[in-house]
């Protein structure tokens, strides 16, 4: 099923509501303009009866009379859209206008002061009455006066206007739902940059959503950190049980070491050979279990913090050059200090840790680390000037416990745990034969989004 | 030679302690930080054996105190944590050299000599020439008030030049005072230890006279 969209809702409800808002709106003006010019014919054709009025009076049978009649050629021409009656119990006179026609009855309502009414009229047309009660005598009888005018030019009007408004409310209709879409896509603008922070937060358990939401979503924000907060902090927990455990365990491995000694000194050498063998399996399984978690860490953060290669591998060459091997070597280091590794900083220490102590243990005089970021990876190669490997044991140098030489200190872990490291982290490694004369190891990183 | 070696594992601290004395070494066993700061701080050592996980006060801040009260002696850390941001600290805290436990006693041994070797021959005294002050006792280097710790190779680049202040050191003259001897591949090598050096101590403390060789910049 298609996940619902705010935007598309938000926009479309606004459409309809707008719509429906314009459409009432529309129904009053019309009904406003109607009125309006209504009431203009129905006080024009007030104009006309004064006219009428003042000659209006009664015969010596109770028909009405009219002195004078109203001048506009239009109530003289047979159906000329111009007409007046007036009527009596004992007849009624009609303007010759209305030729054989009459205007019909006024209605039981019709009153002292002009009505206003719609009705139909002579020769099929509609027409606008006005119509009222007057007296022209004290004799207390009345004459029902009625003028009317065919609404023809009144039902252009009309339909004019009702074009002319519906054009211009569908203009307005178009203009509100394109303010309406700007202002839900602005309103929605914190939910599209959430979703970007969230989407950051899901790859890097350091990330954390910014402060500054609107309060509407600032304690969905703040319960969303919390969360992450948790999750950093379980993080955290694991990788420190895992030095507690490093920690835990090597100080008693230590201390058989120690014992084992004394047993060789006391003449037991069998059984010294076999805490030295038991140490040496313990101590393997530990260090193996401890690359293991640390890799696992290193995987959970899939795109973690960025870490800065020049300065990391200042940090690292500062503590190996303090060592036997790495006192006597001249490090040359090439590293734009802006180029940064998509690494934390602490597996960048652990790969590069390694793979350098690994070049000091080996290298004659120098060692030459290089970092390059071409826009799409970021390249960091170590390379030395000792004596290599030969190309059929490479594979050997990655294996965990592989060692390429028996004699010296070390554990054979360095390298494998720098492969494990830079894959867990996204990157790969790769080893070829060093300008120096040596080895030279390259760490690559695709970069983000790159 | 007298040693302290700080431990609080008994174990491991009495098999330091008996090996390092058939190795011909005077050793004092400490158990717990405060004391072994007491110990290092009031009494002369020739090196100093300091696990980190002490009771009482951590070996990092017992480090820290030592170096910050002006004790030299060369430490080598001992630590079951052998991550490398945390070597890193050890190292900025002022230790000499790092094992991760557990470890082979020979190793120790040497790693110990190595250490004493290194530090043989350190006059205590300070250097002063332009801008920089070596203290060659620490083997640090000092520009503007601001402490700088040195690699072996840089403090024997950095000593040459200031003994003669003002006077070119050919690369051939560097080369034997480095590696005790010259060969072609040395100009390259001796390049890049200037250019980190540059890194560590600022751009112009060390003036390049291209063909030539190197000098200290004289003027403060």
């Amino acid at each position: 099923m298609k996940a619902r969209s705010f935007h598309r809702r938000l926009v479309i409800g606004a459409a309809f509501a707008i719509l429906l808002a314009l459409g009432v709106a529309g129904t009053g003006l019309v009904w406003l303009f109607q009125r309006h010019i209504e009431q203009r014919e129905a006080l024009s054709l007030e104009a006309k009866a004064k006219e009428l009025l003042p000659g209006l009076h009664f015969d010596v049978g109770g028909r009405p009379v009219a002195d004078g009649r109203p001048s506009d050629g239009r109530f003289w021409r047979p159906a000329g859209g111009l007409y007046w009656q007036a009527s009596a119990p004992a007849g009624a006179i009609y303007s010759r206008s209305l030729w054989d026609q009459t205007l019909g009855d006024a209605g039981p309502s019709t009153g002292e002061s002009w009505a206003l009414r719609r009705a139909d009229g002579p020769f099929g047309h509609r027409l606008v009455i006005i119509s009222r009660l007057i007296q022209p005598d004290r004799s207390h009888r009345s004459i029902v006066v009625q003028f009317a005018t065919d609404d023809d030019a009144l039902v252009v009007s009309l339909s004019e206007f009702r074009l002319e408004t519906a054009l211009a409310l569908c203009l307005l209709w178009v203009v509100l739902v394109l303010a309406a879409t700007v202002q839900v896509r602005l309103g929605l603008q914190p939910f599209r940059r959430l979703s970007l922070e969230l989407d950051h937060l899901r790859r890097s358990p350091f990330a954390r959503l910014s402060s500054d939401y609107p309060r509407e979503i600032a304690p969905l924000v703040e319960a969303i950190n919390a969360l992450a907060d948790a999750r950093a902090t379980d993080l955290d927990r694991a990788r420190r049980r895992a030095a507690d455990l490093a920690h835990s365990l090597k100080t008693p491995l230590a201390a058989l070491s120690a014992q084992s000694r004394r047993a060789r000194a006391e003449g037991a050498p069998l059984a010294a050979d076999a805490i030295d063998r038991t140490i040496a399996v313990a101590q393997a399984a530990l260090e193996a279990e401890l690359a293991r978690a640390r890799t696992a860490a290193a995987r959970v953060a899939e795109v973690p913090d960025r870490a800065g290669v020049l300065s990391t591998v200042d940090d690292v060459v500062s503590v190996v050059e303090r060592t036997d091997a790495g006192s006597a070597l001249v490090f040359d280091i090439v590293a734009d200090e802006r180029i940064e590794a998509p690494v934390g900083r602490s597996d960048l220490s652990e790969i590069l840790g390694a793979i350098i102590e690994n070049a000091a243990r080996y290298a004659r005089r120098s060692i030459a680390i290089h970092a390059s970021d071409d826009g799409q990876c970021v390249v960091i190669t170590i390379g030395d000037d000792g004596p290599g490997i030969a190309a059929g044991r490479v594979d050997d140098a990655v294996v965990r416990g592989g060692r390429l030489d028996e004699a010296g200190p070390g554990h054979g872990f360095g390298l494998s745990i720098a492969k494990d490291l830079a894959t867990a982290t996204g990157g790969a490694i790769s080893f070829r034969a060093s300008a120096l004369g040596g080895l030279e190891v390259a760490l690559t990183w695709p970069k983000v989004g790159a | 030679m007298r040693v302290l070696v700080v431990e609080d594992d008994p174990d491991v601290g009495q098999d330091l302690a008996t090996e390092l004395g058939k190795a011909g070494f005077v050793v004092d066993l400490v158990t717990v930080g405060d004391e072994a700061w007491f110990r290092g701080d009031t009494e002369d050592y020739a090196a100093v054996v300091l696990d980190l996980g002490l009771p009482r006060l951590d070996g990092l801040s017992v480090l820290r105190r030592w170096r910050s009260a002006g004790r030299t002696f060369p430490v080598l850390v001992l630590t079951a944590r052998g991550n490398w941001t945390e070597k890193v600290e050890g190292i900025d805290a002022g230790a000499d050299d790092y094992m991760a436990k557990p470890f082979a006693m020979g190793e120790v041994i040497a790693r110990l000599r190595g250490l004493l070797r290194r530090a043989a021959g350190r006059v205590s005294a300070a250097i002063t020439v332009g801008r920089l002050t070596l203290d060659t006792a620490r083997m640090e280097a000092c520009v503007d008030g601001q402490s700088i710790r040195l690699s072996q190779l840089e403090f024997r680049f950095l000593q040459l030049l200031c003994h003669q202040p003002g006077h070119l050191a050919t690369p051939h003259q560097i080369a034997e005072n480095l590696y005790g001897s010259a060969d072609a591949g040395d100009s390259n090598a001796i390049e890049a230890l200037v250019s980190r050096l540059r890194r560590k101590v600022g751009p112009d403390i060390v003036e390049t006279r291209k063909g030539v060789g190197y000098a200290l910049v004289t003027q403060a």
